[in-house]
């Protein structure tokens, strides 16, 4: 393919920049990339894209649902495959992680155009990528596909890059960072030390990093909080049960839907007379089991309540873990729901996107039970976590409890000292 | 047709069942389609689900190292089956610890050459039962090109080039979509038409797809209950009907409406596939059971029944009239197809996940360790012809065609046979 203008000046900032990138390294500490290098990277800026590149991408932004758009994209997929390299880093940057079909189309378009590079026996801008990959106001997938390419051209990139990821918004590369530490610190035969494990336990955010981090902890003395790592509610509120008929409890709204504060007492099933009850768990996981709880009943529904202050205004994510259908509000505002029984109970099955406004914000979960009578169909629990988009902690959030008809406000996660065995590795 | 080029490869002429060198060509560019002869694997199971293939020789004995034409390293697991349209092998996989990485993949089918390959990032939940995974259901495909489906709701459609068609969200165009368990069934072509099996327990349903911008055509509702059952094709004097199974009967769908025609309550299945045999259908319940198939739909009792013929997650297969399971709990049953009475029901070893398929005379049974029994099916008795083993999880229905099986464990893609 001949070297057009736009390709002409990428690779020119690409030069330039990988220059900028071997300065930028010296100043570079602890994961974080200088963020006056990131200001000048050229990746995230102004350099000049063909119009027929950005109208492509446009196109590719506005496919709507059922498949609305799709002919027109598919147009401008080709016109950007066609580009070729000219059109690589506008569609990498036009990734964005609100526009998930959008960057499906765009993926789908930059393999291609990789297939293209490569079978010409071409490398792409490896200082350019490189800078992508370090410039976090990208979008995390785009950065991450940017990481792969440039290690599939250049392994010994990986060394470079991994160090920088511990705290990455990606959590590919944040999980890549990780592991690639942990392999160093066996390598340099302190795969024992307590301070480093405790440092990589801070950044993880898969469960079985998280685990395998704690188990070693545990081994080397020292004692990693799963329970606030993972930002579980350990103390909520239970009402019920109530009445389900025919199992349509997911569908009928209760009281507490509308008036998440309201006191009671309240009818529930068989007329029985119920009202908020407080509840803790010492499990690791947070686990409500409501089997014991609250009974064993079939066609019933209960709510679980928890109390979370914020000193101001925080994005998060509410995570629900249930083998039942639940709903999650959250200030009385439906926020997720999903009608599903006994099919596993998936870790963070349920995520629903929130912000907290800033002082007390009441979470409300509600959790059914069908009538199923198989052996398998009988657990009835829930877990319960509010944690940042990356599934980590948010250390300023509060719980607001009730002891003793005292309330008082522990961290999000604070359980009691009775400790459930660490799981196998 | 496609212009290819080709710089450097065989083409092969196949006669009287024999596939010869013909010519070598370097450097050379080609301006016209050479269309490999033989039959193609378009979908799950084969022409039609039937699992049969008309290709011949077939390979008896194989290993890791022998009788391997090529195999290729798989970038994630997957429980789908590789297809084959023309000299070209799709397959699907996904990967991540999220399991949210979902790869399309094109393999020349003559050397193993990867052409292509296509990334998404799963728009829908990834939570599945450990034992499968996004890429569960068999992709389609014809001479226009490929369609994947993956347990996310996620599915493309690209040219035989890689070149994307169309991509769809369904997690994103019914939200309520939900099946944590995984959901499975595959897609079939017909007339046009890509026939999306969505049964779950939320938005339910079963949908067909223009194949040239995926929009739909027709959007049936369906039971909002879980099923992997995938659809099969009827021909039928007023327009071919699709057959769908599901935990509340099965249900024939017309191809060009979507409306239902008859339905048949009296058989619940959600896994493996119905068998179509001129004016008979074989039902995976009760063992098997055989019934009268009329214009109209199933007609009164079963023709017989056999409870010996178990299947599981395995599909049971018709070859020259006789039916084959092989079970989940390690058993290989065959009985007659006209009586049903049982022929042979032989414990081998492991569990069976893939379908048993056939060609030349020969059963295929692939068990969950990469162990094949293979039968000889020109007889009654239960008779091995040989045990292969790949040494590999083996949970995907293996492909026939170029006189190979295509097989894809859980790492590696096999082209077995003739190289």
């Amino acid at each position: 393919m001949p070297m057009n203008g736009p390709l002409a000046i990428c690779l020119s900032a690409g030069m330039a920049l990988g220059l900028a990138v071997v300065i930028g390294r010296k100043f570079v500490e602890q994961g974080a990339y200088p963020a006056a290098l990131a200001q000048q990277n050229p990746t995230a800026s102004s350099v000049p894209v063909d119009r027929s590149v950005e109208t492509a991408i446009a196109q590719l932004q506005q496919v709507g649902r059922e498949g609305q758009g799709n002919a027109a994209a598919a147009q401008a997929w080709q016109t950007l495959v066609a580009a070729g390299r000219a059109a690589f880093f506008p569609a990498l940057r036009a990734v964005r992680e609100d526009q998930p079909i959008a960057a499906n189309w765009l993926r789908t378009a930059l393999d291609a155009i990789v297939e293209k590079e490569q079978a010409a026996g071409r490398t792409l801008p490896l200082a350019e990528l490189e800078a992508f990959v370090t410039d976090r106001r990208q979008a995390p997938r785009a950065r991450f596909w940017a990481y792969e390419w440039l290690v599939q051209a250049q392994p010994s990139a990986r060394d470079r890059m991994l160090p920088l990821c511990l705290d990455d918004p990606s959590l590919e590369l944040r999980r890549l960072a990780i592991a690639y530490e942990l392999d160093r610190l066996e390598r340099s035969g302190r795969a024992d030390s307590r301070a480093e494990l405790e440092r990589l336990f801070g950044f993880a955010r898969d469960r079985d990093q998280v685990d395998a981090l704690a188990q070693r902890i545990s081994q080397a003395g020292g004692q990693a909080d799963v329970t606030r790592h993972f930002g579980f509610c350990t103390h909520l509120e239970w009402l019920g049960p109530w009445d389900a008929p025919g199992s349509q409890g997911y569908s009928l709204a209760y009281p507490p839907e509308k008036e998440p504060l309201a006191a009671g007492p309240f009818r529930g099933k068989d007329q029985r007379e119920i009202q908020w009850q407080t509840a803790e768990t010492t499990d690791r996981y947070g686990l409500f089991d409501l089997n014991k709880l609250v009974g064993k009943h079939k066609d019933a529904v209960v709510f679980m309540r928890a109390v979370l202050r914020a000193p101001q205004p925080t994005p998060c994510q509410i995570r629900v873990t249930s083998p039942t259908a639940v709903k999650i509000f959250l200030n009385g505002e439906f926020l997720f729901g999903r009608e599903e029984y006994h099919h596993g109970t998936n870790f963070d099955a349920h995520i629903a996107p929130a912000t907290l406004r800033a002082g007390d914000n009441i979470v409300l979960i509600k959790v059914c039970q069908n009538n199923q009578q198989e052996s398998w169909a009988q657990a009835w629990q829930v877990q319960v976590r509010i944690c940042d988009a990356t599934g980590g902690p948010i250390p300023a959030l509060q719980q607001v409890i009730r002891q003793q008809n005292q309330m008082r406000t522990i961290p999000l996660g604070a359980r009691c000292e009775k400790d459930s065995p660490l799981p196998e590795k | 047709m496609t212009q290819i080029s080709v710089t450097s490869r065989w083409i092969v002429w196949r006669s009287s069942g024999m596939l010869l060198p013909l010519l070598i060509l370097s450097g050379l560019s080609f301006g016209l389609l050479l269309p490999l002869q033989g039959a193609d694997w378009p979908q799950f199971r084969g022409p039609n689900g039937s699992g049969v293939s008309t290709e011949a020789p077939l390979p008896v004995e194989w290993s890791r190292t022998h009788n391997i034409a090529w195999q290729a390293s798989l970038p994630g697991r997957g429980v789908s089956s590789p297809i084959v349209v023309g000299d070209r092998v799709y397959l699907t996989a996904s990967s991540g610890p999220r399991g949210d990485r979902l790869h399309l993949l094109a393999y020349d089918a003559h050397r193993g050459t990867l052409l292509w390959h296509r990334q998404l990032q799963a728009t829908g939940p990834t939570h599945c039962h450990p034992k499968t995974c996004m890429a569960a259901h068999t992709p389609a495909a014809d001479a226009q090109g490929v369609y994947a489906l993956f347990a996310s709701g996620d599915l493309l459609a690209c040219n035989p080039d890689g070149s994307l068609r169309w991509y769809r969200s369904l997690a994103s165009d019914y939200p309520t979509i939900s099946n944590q368990v995984g959901m499975a069934a595959s897609l079939i072509l017909i007339e046009g038409k890509l026939i999306v099996p969505m049964d779950n327990v939320g938005e339910s349903f079963l949908a067909a797809l223009d194949i040239r911008d995926g929009r739909n055509l027709w959007k049936a509702e369906r039971p909002r209950e879980i099923n992997w059952v995938t659809p099969v094709v009827r021909p039928h004097t007023e327009g071919a009907e699709i057959l769908l199974a599901g935990p509340r009967g099965l249900y024939a769908y017309d191809v060009a409406t979507g409306q239902v025609r008859w339905s048949f309550k009296e058989a619940a299945f959600t896994v493996p596939l119905p068998l179509l045999e001129d004016e008979a259908v074989y039902l995976p319940v009760q063992g098997v059971s055989k019934f009268s198939l009329g214009p109209d739909g199933i007609r009164g009792k079963p023709l017989w029944q056999n409870r010996s013929l178990q299947t599981g997650y395995s599909s049971p297969l018709l070859y020259r009239g006789r039916i084959y399971t092989a079970s989940s709990t390690g058993f290989i049953t065959a009985a007659d197809a006209t009586s049903g009475k049982e022929l042979f029901r032989e414990r081998v070893k492991g569990a069976f996940s893939a379908s048993p398929v056939a060609g030349d005379g020969k059963v295929y049974c692939f068990n969950e360790t990469g162990t094949c029994y293979v039968l000889d099916a020109r007889t009654d008795t239960f008779e091995l012809l040989a045990t292969n083993s790949l040494e590999e999880e083996t949970l995907a229905t293996p492909a026939i065609a170029h006189q190979r099986l295509y097989v894809r464990t859980d790492k590696t893609l096999y082209a077995i046979g003739l190289k």
